[in-house]
């Protein structure tokens, strides 16, 4: 992928988010067997909330939410220029970073409470985002993205454990249910968000978006060169992490990262270190 | 150019002596000017031993072979000295069994004609730490201890100019019997130094670092009886030899990682860097963290092309992974600021030897890397650790809450220091990233999909406890348009500033600098310098590129935009309170201590100590 | 760009109890689930004043919540609507004249839909939802204040400085 190419693909990532965000809720509503809301209604709540009187605690805590969109924006464009995967994943920790900053700048307590469990969201699926990278590289022989996307094996066939693991953990990357700690609506009130109004929740509320392009885009290096597998990869992967969000309940923080580390951490290993022994 | 090395030694010594010299608060300017010069003196002098034709190879008097032996039974004899008049049982066994095994080995010890010194770009390299990073503490001590007591500063001071000396000795000689004698004189150092106010918590520490750091001696003293019986070596570069030979016995090698280990405060033998921090001497603490302790990836780096691929170098790999991820486990139950930079410091020497014990071009790369700019950041962050507590009285991170209203440029300071050792432009997380890629290549072998979860796990865990320290150093109460930025002494300008400098330029230039520079090291400690390139900024290794606009983007993100934030006010915006559910209370926020993993502490000591065994026992082939 | 006309179509309600029978509130859940689906027009229930248009009020305003219910008003960003949701809070209802009650939302913030019955029914809230939605759209953003406040306000607004006028000034109202 050429650098105008990601640029361009960057920039329209929003809308594109926005319509995954959309039919995210139609999908979710019509499992619960409601209408749901139409498919624009993203950008509607875009518009209005561009119409709300903000109100903020502190400039640094405002400055903070925007600052959350253009790091996931840059993290986004470093995934999709083609450059090196783990520098990509770890951009993302970058993006993160001031999330968790400008959660912890306010005393207000869901927000600190927020900010530490988004932390610890990272502490669980961190290492099995890097582990996915190393074992890309086994297979396909590179960590270069545009690589990746152009090579002749299929990662999926090689990895199927890693690939579950990864899907398991794509509700901790989005913060859904079960592993939706970090926002928990219904009980810190969207954790290191709450405090944002107006256009500085608009920043918020739309980095999240480019997040779903982020996490989906991951999943797609799965296939490989196979181009058309990794859009059946991402379509399956997104009715089947909304099935889970509809269907689970929330777990505490301990469980999530017990999770992660006891359960998908030794599947992605299992499968990483018998390929790799299967072709020394 | 023997000569410009035999002045590293022997100029700090100097200097020391001239400052003990000068007793009494009355002449605290002078010594203030002599330390001040010896930064000039010691970088010109390793500036050029870096750039003279290296290994110097040089060849000592038969005096100095005698005189070291004479050192060496005065220095534990002292050791048991201090062990009886304590009644330390610990301190007078270990020195009893160590004057035994040293006669031992004097007595067995063949003649032989192997250069006692030896130079190599590596030791340059050291040089080059201790000149910079450590003179720069030296004048921090000055400023700090005329803040503390005036009357016994002459003796501080010495004691730490004297260190710089047995330091850039130490890593110089190639006579394993030395090697041990200087071991144990920076036991020695850091023994005098824990003590140094005499209190009852100090000496209990002190003498916890002495007998810890003696089975460290006693490990050296091991490897080289064993070295001298199967092989007759008493030289490093005698074990050199051995590189990629197959076959080859390994309980000397066993033994003298050991004893790396032990000096780099990897579990179990943690709690020796831990009481140096309890010890209310914080530059002693900068002193142990950020030079001393770097003879334990010294060591291993300088046995690694032997280790390379054993099993021994695999269990190093994951005894040191298993403590980079533990410390920094243990860090985020401590609410002690020195003890969180203590454990990650721990955490951090352990990701050094992991790196240097997989021993290829990129590991030793990333490894090197990890020193430089660990000793940069963990120096820079000990200093702000002592202005906050002299300055601000901030000791412990519920002191520090909210610190960026009192002190601005102190915050930033720490911040660019903590998000160095974790985030993506810095040298730090591009050491690391080199790892990952390294260990990619092996992935049939588990210890090396282990090093992956390590470096990967650890370096998040080390992420969440320093955004944890920032988070609460940032918090704020409400907006403030005029903010005052603290006024700082001098001395401590002098001393931090050039440290946050080297940082982020040396981020931001991290290709060129790794070509130029570290490069060289690599290509003496290995054999061939590592595959990498410069391309502008860009940093291109075998299998991938950190791009120069990806560093620039990095850094435009995370270092001027937070400083930018500070003058951003939407000043035609509403303020409000924060969200309390309607309810009127007085927010006064804490923080998480994470007393949950309090609770696996015993779990990760006992694994620990069976690691360490293993380590010893199958990598050192004594079964 | 004229944005008024998206704020119809994305109402986020805030819902507060002030001491209701939890009548109305089940009826106000009711509401989001499959049957009714408020979320069908883009609603959803944020439970964050600081993100909602709406704030929907239940229960007769009891003294205690009173101070409670106007911190959260004055939380909301402008442009906002008030439903009074149920007999209490129009009027009281049943506790009216009670020595612990204010006697309807409207005394302490001003409403603008009322939405009556005990309890009101499900149909009837989104009735009223749909005519605040008109109002909102109407509205302009300038700071609100309850009638009863003689706080004068120029923008940028300190709400933390108002919420504490209007707090002396509720504190005296009841002396007085």
């Amino acid at each position: 992928m050429s650098y105008w190419e990601a640029f361009i693909l960057t920039l329209i990532s929003l809308v594109i988010g926005g319509f995954i965000y959309g039919l995210e809720r139609i999908v979710r509503a019509r499992m619960q067997g409601r209408v749901g809301p139409p498919l624009l209604q993203p950008f509607y709540d875009f518009f209005k909330l561009m119409d709300k009187r903000s109100i903020i605690i502190h400039s640094f805590h405002a400055f903070m939410g925007v600052m959350y969109l253009i790091g996931t924006w840059f993290a986004l464009f470093v995934l999709l220029s083609g450059g090196d995967l783990l520098i990509a994943i770890f951009f993302h920790v970058l993006s993160l970073a001031f999330l968790v900053v400008g959660g912890f700048s306010v005393r207000s307590p869901y927000s600190v409470i927020g900010a530490m469990r988004e932390l610890l969201h990272m502490v669980a699926y961190e290492p099995l985002y890097v582990l996915s990278a190393a074992a890309l590289y086994l297979v396909t022989g590179t960590f270069q993205v545009s690589g990746i996307l152009h090579s002749n094996h299929t990662p999926l066939f090689y990895l199927p454990l890693l690939f579950v693991a990864v899907l398991l953990s794509l509700p901790a990357i989005l913060k859904k249910s079960p592993f939706d700690t970090a926002e928990a609506h219904q009980e810190i009130i969207g954790g290191p968000e709450i405090e944002y109004s107006g256009k500085f929740y608009e920043a918020v509320y739309t980095a999240k978006w480019i997040e779903y392009i982020y996490a989906f885009f991951f999943i797609f290096l799965f296939a490989g060169g196979n181009h058309i597998l990794g859009a059946l990869l991402v379509i399956f992967s997104f009715f089947f992490f909304n099935l889970l969000d509809n269907v689970t309940a929330r777990v505490n923080f301990r469980q999530m990262v017990a999770f992660h580390w006891y359960i998908l951490i030794p599947l992605a290993v299992i499968n990483l270190m018998l390929i790799a022994l299967w072709r020394s | 150019m023997e000569k410009v090395v035999y002045a590293l030694f022997l100029v700090p010594w100097i200097l020391a002596a001239a400052v003990f010299a000068l007793p009494g608060a009355s002449l605290h300017r002078l010594r203030q000017v002599l330390t001040f010069a010896s930064l000039p003196v010691l970088v010109w002098l390793t500036y050029l031993v870096w750039n003279s034709h290296l290994p110097i190879t040089m060849n000592s008097p038969h005096w100095l072979k005698v005189l070291f032996v004479v050192y060496d039974y005065l220095l534990l004899l002292y050791f048991l000295y201090q062990g009886v008049k304590f009644k330390n049982f610990l301190v007078s066994v270990l020195a009893l069994f160590q004057l035994f095994l040293l006669t031992w080995v004097l007595l067995i010890m063949p003649e032989s004609s192997v250069p006692d010194f030896y130079v190599d770009r590596l030791t340059a390299f050291m040089f080059l730490i201790v000149s910079t990073v450590g003179t720069l503490i030296c004048i921090y001590a000055t400023k700090y201890m005329e803040q503390e007591s005036l009357e016994r500063e002459n003796r501080f001071v010495a004691i730490l100019l004297w260190f710089l000396g047995v330091m850039n000795l130490a890593v110089s000689v190639n006579n394993v019997e030395w090697f041990f004698a200087l071991f144990e004189t920076t036991t020695l150092a850091s023994y005098v130094l824990i003590r140094f106010r005499w209190d009852e918590v100090s000496l209990k520490n002190a003498l916890r670092a002495l007998w810890m750091n003696q089975v460290g001696g006693i490990a050296i003293l091991l490897g080289l009886l064993f070295g001298i019986k199967y092989y007759g070596f008493t030289h490093f570069t005698q074990f050199l030899t051995l590189a990629g030979k197959p076959g080859i016995v390994m309980i000397p090698l066993g033994f003298l990682a050991v004893s790396a280990l032990v000096k780099g405060a990897q579990m179990p033998f943690h709690r020796w860097l831990l009481g140096a921090m309890v010890a209310p001497t914080p530059v002693s603490a900068i002193l142990h963290s950020a030079t001393m302790v770097k003879i334990a990836p010294y060591l291993i780096l300088r046995l690694s092309p032997v280790i390379k691929g054993t099993l021994l170098a695999k269990l190093l790999i994951v005894t040191t992974g298993f403590v980079f991820v533990s410390a920094g486990l243990l860090a985020l139950t401590q609410d002690n600021f020195k003890k969180i930079l203590a454990y990650s410091t721990i955490s951090l020497l352990g990701l050094m030897m992991l790196t240097a014990s997989m021993g290829s071009s990129m590991a030793v790369l990333a490894s090197l890397t990890l020193i430089l700019f660990h000793a940069v950041v963990k120096a820079l962050l000990f200093m702000e650790a002592g202005i906050m507590e002299k300055l601000f009285k901030a000791k412990y991170i519920e002191d520090i809450r909210r610190l960026i209203e009192r002190a601005p440029i102190t915050v930033t300071f720490v911040s660019i220091g903590f998000m160095s050792m974790t985030i993506v432009p810095y040298g730090i997380f591009v050491a690391k990233w080199m790892a990952i890629e390294e260990a990619s290549n092996f992935l049939s072998h588990g210890a090396y999909v282990g090093s992956i979860i390590f470096m990967a796990t650890g370096g998040v865990i080390l992420a969440l406890l320093y955004f944890k320290v920032i988070g609460i150093m940032t918090r704020k109460r409400g907006e403030f348009y005029r903010f005052n930025l603290e006024k700082l002494p001098f001395v401590y300008l002098v001393s931090t500033v050039p440290l946050v400098v080297f940082v982020i330029v040396g981020s931001i230039f991290i290709a060129a600098l790794l070509q130029a520079s570290v490069n060289p090291v690599v290509a003496a400690v290995v054999g061939s310098p590592a595959p990498i390139s410069a391309k502008g900024l860009t940093l291109v290794t075998p299998v991938s590129e950190l791009y120069g606009w990806q560093i620039i983007g990095a850094f435009v993100l995370l270092l001027i935009v937070p400083i930018l934030a500070y003058f951003v006010h939407f000043t035609g915006t509403d303020r409000v309170y924060e969200y309390t559910c309607g309810e009127n209370v007085k927010l006064n926020i804490g923080t998480y201590d994470f007393f949950c993993i309090q609770s696996v502490e015993p779990f990760v000591e006992t694994t620990a100590v069976a690691l360490f065994i293993l380590t010893l026992i199958l990598g050192g082939g004594l079964v | 760009m004229d944005f008024k006309s998206f704020r119809k179509k994305s109402p986020w309600i805030l819902h507060y109890n002030t001491g209701s029978c939890n009548g109305c509130d089940i009826e106000i859940l009711a509401c989001l689930a499959p049957k009714y689906d408020i979320e069908r027009f883009g609603a959803l229930n944020r439970g964050n004043p600081k993100q909602s248009d709406i704030l929907i009020v239940t229960g007769p305003v009891t003294k205690r919540a009173k101070e409670r219910l106007l911190r959260l008003y004055l939380e909301m960003p402008e442009p906002k609507v008030v439903v009074a949701v149920g007999a209490c809070a129009c009027s009281g209802g049943v506790f009216r004249h009670m020595y612990n009650v204010e006697n309807g939302v409207d005394k302490v913030i001003p409403v603008d839909v009322y939405v009556p019955g005990c309890a009101a029914r499900p149909e009837a809230i989104i009735d009223g939802v749909i005519k605040a939605l008109e109002i909102l759209e109407k509205k302009g953003k300038e700071v609100e204040l309850p009638r009863w406040c003689s706080v004068e306000v120029k923008p940028p607004v300190n709400r933390v400085k108002l919420l504490n006028r209007c707090l002396e000034e509720l504190h005296g109202r009841r002396r007085g």
